[in-house]
């Protein structure tokens, strides 16, 4: 809803204040991450292009659909919330300092629009496909790879048309295989003899509109098609979430059941535990980063001692955008992403892989679109109807 | 229907002095911009149960539009006239229902990229009419004082860490009676200026017994609301509940019903002359989003919106901590005040709830001499912000000066006055950065 909050207010030297110390906190971070970046140049090994690729391609996308400040991230007073990323990941990454998304600041049509490089245009609560095709149908039909090569593991209702656009531009059925993973719980709840208390978080649902509980989406026929394809015990999968925290752990689960059993070449996932900034309780929204920094080192290990995957695997993490900053009138600073603010459109993108070259920071400003046509470029499958421009530095 | 379109007869439902005030001005409104006008006929159609300070603003703003030569006023809406919006939204009966109005052309400026040409004009507008407007005059300088922690023993978080570079931390206050000798203060400035609307308190919990039915101080408090949100969500469930025979409830047809809600539905009770507050706590538990189901975001929430439309001279916000985290399912049934209670979590958001608080605070008239002070309730670390204290994050008050906290009116606003360069206001530089409330504790 946007209004005009604070008509009247003046602008004070000490907000400005704060504006430009937050400017100056971004600055300080990022020349620490150039100075690491120019370091590696200086030192560090040539890139990789020149390598033979291995056989056999991978990539897995990882992306954050609630949104994560610099403040409670890579800026120095938030990267006690993400020792992982710090620690283990960025050392062997590339990482990018600013991503730009300047489409519509919803979770579903951001990350529509993240897998199609398209800015779709669709309302953010209806149950509709996108528009142009998506990243998983150029590179099923670019490659020829069957259904089971590509896959979106996505976090709660609504997300489940992303797999496959409308049609209008491309032919049906070459889209991903979709799961949601609360709803394949949900179903298996119903088949198994364990009782469900104790897997509440592990349904929780979204938070974007805490009052509006969109209808469920995913039929009874395709989770039972589902669980058997992943050759899920039910109670076996029952027991196991109940040991899990919340919703993005069982996605996790999930993941690794599906790269178990089909080890496809294309894995997408979208995490979300950190949404829960929209109820305005910062602590929780906290404990949503922190969870997620851990959920991406482990998502990161699993790929590497996973012999499908490892040394050949690309993972690209990214949130699908920022929240609103403390200093806009028109918001509530970390609870929503509704100002459409430079806060809340600019965030970052960390690469890693054999063929990125590890511990290198690009200030260069990114668009949020260049993934799908970076993938394309990364996967030899052309894109024809996204924007954007492939990533060279990932290349 | 287009604005020009517009007879006095077009807002005949309005309420009396809505109406009387549309009728006053229309001329101006056939002029505006539909994107405009809407916003401002949102604001008109709440006239009768504004604050004071909402309706001065209104009234300002509407008179210097009203005497503005035809050149100048066309070159200020231009910036709203070239947006292009869907064409089926001039349907919408945008008279009687402005915020549905609003709803649906922010949904469509965003799918048509349009967005940040709207907020882009509402800025240049916002500008336009602060250097247009006369300058508001107030009484003395604004206080907001915000306590945190109730029932925290100790903790390991950085309190007051986003404030401190504002401000001066004090780290050896005596607790002991700090909220009396708050509400004392309260209650002195109340009888020194006294105005409708003009001194609130917020609490998380039930209200401290001194802001129970105190003249002049308007009380509101999350404890006394839990029954109009549970009410909230019961309708909203009836409400999905027979619509959704005929189909999928969408979320524009749940934020319509929400915001249609009144005081009579949520079974608010009161008398015309506190409609304003009953109205304003309507708006409250209809607009904001988690403020129903946890204390801490309640009285940021309340905090933020009392600042913005009643512009309060005096301000208490005192956090309780709220109910442990549940799905949704479950926090929105049931009873939050009987719940386990999530302190530590609780005190973390209420420091950033006091940020925010200071944040909002600094957004109004006479920002530059406003006080701002933080508290951790009934330990020793305090923080407080005024045009007559050091600043930084190097400056600590350690020196146990004062006996009781605050003393004649606060007076820790004046009492480091001039004496920034003194070594007692210079300790060694804490080990590890910014001091936890624990470390400081201990040290005492």
């Amino acid at each position: 809803m946007t209004e005009f909050y604070f008509l009247r207010c003046t602008p004070t030297d000490i907000l400005r204040q704060i504006a430009q110390q937050r400017a100056v906190t971004r600055r300080n971070f990022l020349r620490s991450a150039a100075m690491a970046g120019a370091a590696n140049q200086l030192l560090g090994f040539a890139p990789l292009r020149a390598v033979a690729l291995p056989q056999g391609q991978k990539t897995v996308v990882v992306t954050f659909g609630g949104g994560a400040r610099d403040e409670e991230t890579f800026a120095p007073e938030g990267q006690g919330n993400i020792p992982h990323l710090m620690n283990e990941l960025i050392p062997q990454a590339t990482f990018f300092t600013q991503v730009v998304n300047r489409g519509i600041l919803g979770h579903y049509v951001a990350t529509a629009s993240l897998a199609t490089g398209v800015y779709e245009r669709f309302d953010n609560f209806a149950d509709v496909a996108p528009k142009n095709p998506t990243v998983f149908e150029y590179f099923r039909k670019g490659l020829g790879r069957p259904a089971n090569d590509a896959w979106v593991i996505a976090p709660s209702n609504g997300f489940n048309r992303i797999g496959q656009s409308d049609g209008t531009q491309f032919a049906g059925g070459l889209g991903a295989q979709v799961i949601l993973p609360k709803r394949l719980l949900a179903s298996a709840l119903g088949k198994s003899s364990t009782n469900s208390p104790g897997l509440e978080f592990v349904l929780q649902d979204n938070y974007e509109d805490l009052l509006f509980r969109p209808a469920s989406v995913q039929s009874e026929v395709q989770l039972a098609k589902l669980t058997e394809m992943l050759h899920l015990s039910v109670d076996d999968f029952v027991h196991h979430a109940k040991t899990l925290a919340s919703a993005d752990e069982l996605s996790v689960y999930v993941m690794r059941q599906v790269m178990r059993q089909f080890a496809p070449s294309l894995l997408w996932i979208t995490l979300h535990d950190m949404d829960i900034a929209h109820t305005g309780a910062y602590s929780l929204y906290l404990e949503g980063i922190r969870r997620t920094d851990r959920l991406c080192a482990e998502i990161w290990r699993m790929i590497e001692t996973d012999p499908e995957y490892k040394g050949r695997t690309t993972m690209l993490v990214l949130p699908d955008f920022g929240r609103d900053s403390d200093l806009n009138a028109s918001g509530n600073g970390f609870q929503h992403h509704r100002t459409g603010d430079p806060l809340s459109r600019t965030t970052w993108m960390m690469a890693m892989g054999p063929r990125v070259r590890p511990n290198r920071t690009v200030d260069r400003p990114l668009d949020s679109l260049d993934l799908v046509p970076t993938l394309g470029a990364m996967m030899d499958f052309a894109t024809p109807f996204a924007k954007g421009k492939p990533i060279v530095e990932v290349l | 229907m287009k604005p020009s379109d517009l007879r006095a007869e077009s807002f005949a439902d309005y309420s009396p002095r809505a109406r009387a005030l549309a009728a006053e001005n229309l001329n101006v409104f056939k002029r505006m911009p539909l994107l405009l006008l809407a916003l401002v006929l949102r604001q008109v159609t709440q006239y009768d149960w504004s604050f004071p300070a909402e309706r001065e603003q209104l009234l300002l703003q509407l008179n210097c539009l009203s005497h503005m030569d035809a050149a100048s006023f066309e070159s200020l809406m231009s910036s709203f006239s070239v947006i292009p919006f869907a064409t089926e939204l001039t349907k919408i009966d945008w008279v009687n229902h402005p915020q549905r109005f609003s709803e649906q052309l922010t949904a469509n400026l965003w799918s048509q990229h349009q967005i940040d040409s709207y907020h882009s004009a509402a800025q240049k507008y916002q500008q336009y009419l602060q250097k247009a407007l006369p300058e508001t005059l107030l009484a003395a300088p604004r206080w907001t004082i915000v306590v945190i922690g109730s029932g925290v023993q100790q903790t390991e978080y950085p309190l007051f860490r986003r404030l401190m570079p504002h401000g001066t931390l004090f780290t050896q206050l005596d607790p002991k009676g700090g909220l009396d000798t708050l509400m004392a203060e309260v209650r002195s400035r109340i009888l020194r200026y006294p105005l409708e609307y003009g001194h609130w308190y917020i609490d998380g919990g039930e209200p401290h017994s001194a802001a129970r039915e105190k003249q002049g101080l308007t009380t509101m408090s999350y404890a006394r609301l839990v029954p109009a949100a549970k009410r909230e969500f019961d309708l909203l469930n009836q409400f999905t509940g027979r619509t959704s025979l005929n189909g999928t409830v969408g979320v524009e047809a749940v934020s319509s019903y929400i915001a249609g809600l009144s005081p009579e539905d949520l079974q608010l009770k009161g008398n015309a002359a506190d409609a304003p507050l009953r109205h304003f706590e309507v708006n409250l538990l209809t607009q904001g989003a988690g403020c129903q189901i946890f204390s801490t975001t309640f009285v940021q929430w309340a905090a933020r919106e009392c600042l913005h439309r009643a512009q309060p001279l005096t301000l208490f916000a005192r956090f309780a901590t709220r109910q442990s985290n549940a799905p949704m399912e479950q926090l929105l049934m049931r009873d939050p005040l009987r719940q386990p209670q999530d302190k530590e979590g609780s005190l973390i958001d209420a420091d950033m709830g006091a940020y925010y608080c200071w944040i909002n605070q600094s957004r109004l008239p006479g920002a530059e001499q406003s006080r701002f002070l933080v508290w951790f309730e009934d330990h020793s670390l305090a923080c407080a912000i005024a045009p007559t204290l050091p600043r930084g994050n190097d400056y600590y008050y350690t020196r146990n000066h004062t006996t009781s906290f605050g003393l004649d009116g606060l007076n820790m606003f004046d009492s480091l006055k001039g004496r920034r360069s003194q070594n007692s206001l210079r300790p060694p530089s804490p080990p590890g950065g910014y001091p936890t409330a624990s470390h400081l504790n201990s040290a005492t």
